[in-house]
Parts: structure tokens; sequence; C-alpha cells
């Protein structure tokens, strides 16, 4: 009863079409039935009659930059299936491909994106992106409380498989407020600051010289340890002394395609190039590929 | 009343239609539910349109914030930000709905944009299906004196929850999707 409430309240067709008085008297049938149902499908809610164009072209969604990327959207917009004859298809591809870049970016010449769209859109081989598989990562830019004063944190999330679906789940964190902590990480010269190669013999007796002074612990760890901001993230957190406050800025990360990295990032502005777009691409080979990965994975 | 029991009817008849078969959802069948969420987003357009409009009185805008709120998830939240604020200010339905009927204007102009994204339907853990709806809507505020004072156009995007449930109808069990709104992130979109 209460929903016929919120619904009583629809204008009749007469106050919203000014109907003339001799029609009504009429009640001719097809027009009723128009009437009828445009009312039924509009309610309430008073339709904007302004030009929408850019609001199509716009990639609204991630998923909808998929979508475009791999040529299963139509050119109106609809959803194509692989019973469809255009899925994939090569031409529509090309189409979209060519306007899922930021096209006002100084970072991607025409002629690095002409190279991206030949490797990515090959007759003999296509690429394509896979929103379940690994090699694609969300950095989510966050203001968080720590002890009291307002910070800025980067967080990784990455897809992850659990039971009967996917989740997403922090992968890393960067925070320049952690990174005092891992001073002189990966330094090739210690210096005066090292464990000497037969302190074994001496049951490591010297542990009191590495103690000695924190700013310089960093000089004693392996050279291939990797800074875990991730756990100290933890541990601050769960000692209640970081708070979060708010999320703002998000960005993608692909590694899918083989020799290409790129980033996606959103774009608010009124033109058709607007919305999700590719905002850097970078060559790189698979090594390269392995250390960016590293940044978004504490592994 | 009767309306709303065919209507109803309808729906179960047609999602029992779609809930034979396994978890996979066919075309057909996702088209069939981005019609029912769809039509719950289209409920909520219509809700916030008589909320924010001055000449709805209190005591109905209070029953049709109850409405409004039935068409979400419990605890689901509105994430807003503007131009000028991009960091996101979180609001509970409820207060969000409040606000909005507070609105110190003497004439709210809500508009809706025909274009709508539907996105495909992916699965959480627990199986069920969660898809994100995009709107955009045209907001106005006016004084009676100076005229239009405030405009904004605001994307929204909208999580929609699909659910497999089944219900005893004469001693049948009958399947169906039951679709929930959930979290929605407004954002205000560039001049």
């Amino acid at each position: 009863m209460k929903m016929q409430d919120a619904e009583d309240k629809t204008p009749t067709a007469c106050c919203i079409f000014h109907i003339p008085k001799f029609i009504q008297m009429k009640k001719i049938p097809i027009l009723l039935i128009l009437l009828i149902t445009s009312l039924v499908s509009s309610g309430q809610v008073r339709t904007f009659q302004g030009d929408e164009s850019m609001l199509y072209a716009q990639t609204k969604q991630i998923n909808q930059f998929y979508r475009r990327f791999n040529g299963e959207e139509d050119v109106t917009g609809k959803r194509l299936y692989k019973t469809d004859g255009e899925f994939h298809s090569q031409k529509l591809r090309n189409k979209y491909l060519n306007i899922l870049f930021d096209l006002s970016s100084p970072l991607i010449t025409k002629d690095k994106r002409d190279v991206f769209i030949l490797d990515v859109n090959s007759k003999k081989d296509p690429l394509f992106l896979d929103f379940h598989a690994n090699n694609w990562f969300a950095e989510v830019s966050s203001e968080f409380k720590l002890d009291g004063k307002q910070i800025h944190m980067i967080l990784y999330f990455r897809l992850e498989k659990e039971r009967q679906g996917y989740k997403w789940v922090l992968s890393n964190i960067h925070c320049n407020a952690f990174e005092k902590y891992f001073n002189h990480v990966g330094d090739s010269v210690s210096g005066e600051n090292f464990l000497h190669p037969m302190s074994h013999e001496l049951d490591f007796m010297n542990l009191r010289k590495m103690f000695a002074n924190p700013a310089n612990i960093g000089y004693y760890l392996e050279k291939e340890y990797y800074p875990d901001q991730l756990a100290l993230f933890l541990k601050e957190y769960q000692d209640g002394n970081l708070k979060f406050v708010s999320s703002n800025n998000v960005k993608f990360h692909f590694f899918q395609i083989p020799n290409w990295y790129f980033e996606v990032s959103y774009f608010n502005r009124s033109q058709n190039n607007s919305g999700w777009l590719i905002s850097n691409l970078v060559r790189v080979n698979d090594q390269e590929k392995k250390e960016i990965i590293r940044n978004y994975t504490h592994e | 009343m009767k309306r709303t029991m065919v209507f109803v009817g309808l729906i179960l008849f047609s999602a029992t239609l779609f809930s034979q078969g396994n978890d996979d959802l066919s075309p057909q069948r996702k088209q069939a539910i981005d019609s029912l969420a769809l039509e719950k987003v289209r409920d909520l357009s219509k809700y916030i349109s008589i909320i924010g409009n001055k000449d709805t009185q209190w005591s109905e805008a209070q029953r049709v914030i109850e409405r409004a709120i039935e068409l979400f998830m419990p605890g689901s939240e509105m994430g807003v930000s503007s131009l000028s604020k991009p960091e996101v200010h979180y609001y509970k339905v409820r207060e969000y709905f409040d606000r909005l009927m507070q609105l110190n204007y003497d004439r709210v102009v809500i508009d809706w944009y025909k274009i709508q994204y539907v996105s495909d339907l992916e699965r959480q853990p627990d199986g069920t299906y969660v898809g994100v709806i995009t709107v955009f809507q045209r907001f106005q505020g006016y004084d009676k004196e100076k005229g239009l004072v405030y405009e904004d156009t605001t994307k929204k995007d909208i999580t929609v929850y699909v659910k497999r449930k089944e219900t005893q109808i004469g001693g049948r069990m009958i399947g169906f999707w039951d679709v929930l709104l959930g979290d929605i992130r407004v954002k205000e979109t560039s001049k």
C-alpha cells in the first residue's frame, strides 16, 4: 500500500502531454496505449532532454574498457557474445582501441599507440584482456591518520579466486612515512657496518655492534631483501595507530599484453575522449615487467 | 494492490524460466536479470525524484524513504565526491535520503539521463552475482529570488547484487532471482 502512495504522485497523461479535450473524449485507443506505455516506462522520472552523445562515447566503467578493448560491445553499446558475428572482430576492435587512449597525453605518441594496436589487434595472433587473469592491479590513493596526523597512502589490490567467485585482495601498500624504516636497504656498500665472515665462530657476540645504531640496521640485511611496507601497515593498523579516512583516486596497471605495460586512469572531462582511458603506455621486456610487478605485490 | 500482485507474479514467472540449469548465466538469462536490476534502479530514480521534490509532504517523503531503503542490502552506503572535494564522503543510504529531503532550496529539479550502462555480472566468493549499473543525473536547486543557485551532474555507479532464491508457491518450489541494490558511488562530472 505504501508503494501505492509513491505512485499516486504520478501526473496523469493529460497534464503531461496537454491532450486536447476532443481527443480525450474520443479516447483513441492507439494513442492511449502509446501514452500509457510511455508513462509506465518513465514513471515519476524526468528525463534529461539534452545531448548525451558525449556520455555514450565515454568509457564509463572498467568493465566497458574491457569490452571495448576486446571488441565485445557494438557501436550502440550493446553487449556482444561469442555467437554474435562482430564479437572480437578486428574491424570493431580497431575502432575502439583508437579511442581508448587519453589523446591529450604527451606520454603516448601516435607512433607508439599505432604499434601497440598493431600488436594487440593483429589478424594472426590477436591479444585480449582477461578480467580473471593475473597481472593487472588496482591502485587506490587513500588518506589515513597515523598517530593523529593525516598521511597519504597508496593501496594496491589484485583479483583472487575464492570458492565460487572472485574478490579484490590487498597485495601491497606504499607510504612515504614508512620509507624511513628502510634506510640503506639494498645499498651496495655497507661501509663499516657489517658482521665479519668469522662472526659465527664467536657465537655472533658482535651483534651488539649491529644493534648499536637503529639508523644503520638496513646495512645488515641481505641484498635481496625487498621492503615489506604491507607488514608495517598491518602492525600500525592493528595497534590502532592507523585509521582509514577516505579513498580518492583509482588507477589500474595492466601487464597482460606481452612486451607492454599500460596504465588506465579516469578522465572526468566534458569530451568524447573521457572516462577510463590508457594514460601511460611503455614497452617493457619480461625482466622489467617482473621488476615493476614487484611494486604491486610484496613478493 | 492487485496490480502489484500481478507484477510480482510476472517476475516470479519470468524468473523461474531463468532459474533452471547450472549457475552459468546465458546471455538471455543475463539480459533478463539486467531488466530486473534496471527496474530497481528506475524505482530508485523515481524515489530520489520524489524525495528531492519540494512539493512532497514530509510524511510522504518519509514513506518513500522507507520504500527506497527496501531496495538496498542492509549496510549499503553512498560514497560521494565533488569536483572541489575529490575525497569520498560516506553516507548511509537513509542519511543520504534525509539530507536530500532537507536540502535548502525553494525548488529542486532532478533529471535523469536516458543513457545507462550495465556491467557484466561477476560472482563473489559466496556465489552471489555482483554487477554495477551506471546512470547520470542532473540536479538543479532554485531560490525564489535568485533563481538557479546550484547545478550539478553526477555519475552514479550503483552496485547490484543478484542471488538465486527459492520460494514455495502452491506446494511447488519456485526459483527466482532476487535483486538488491548495494553501495553507490556518486561522482560529480566535469561541467
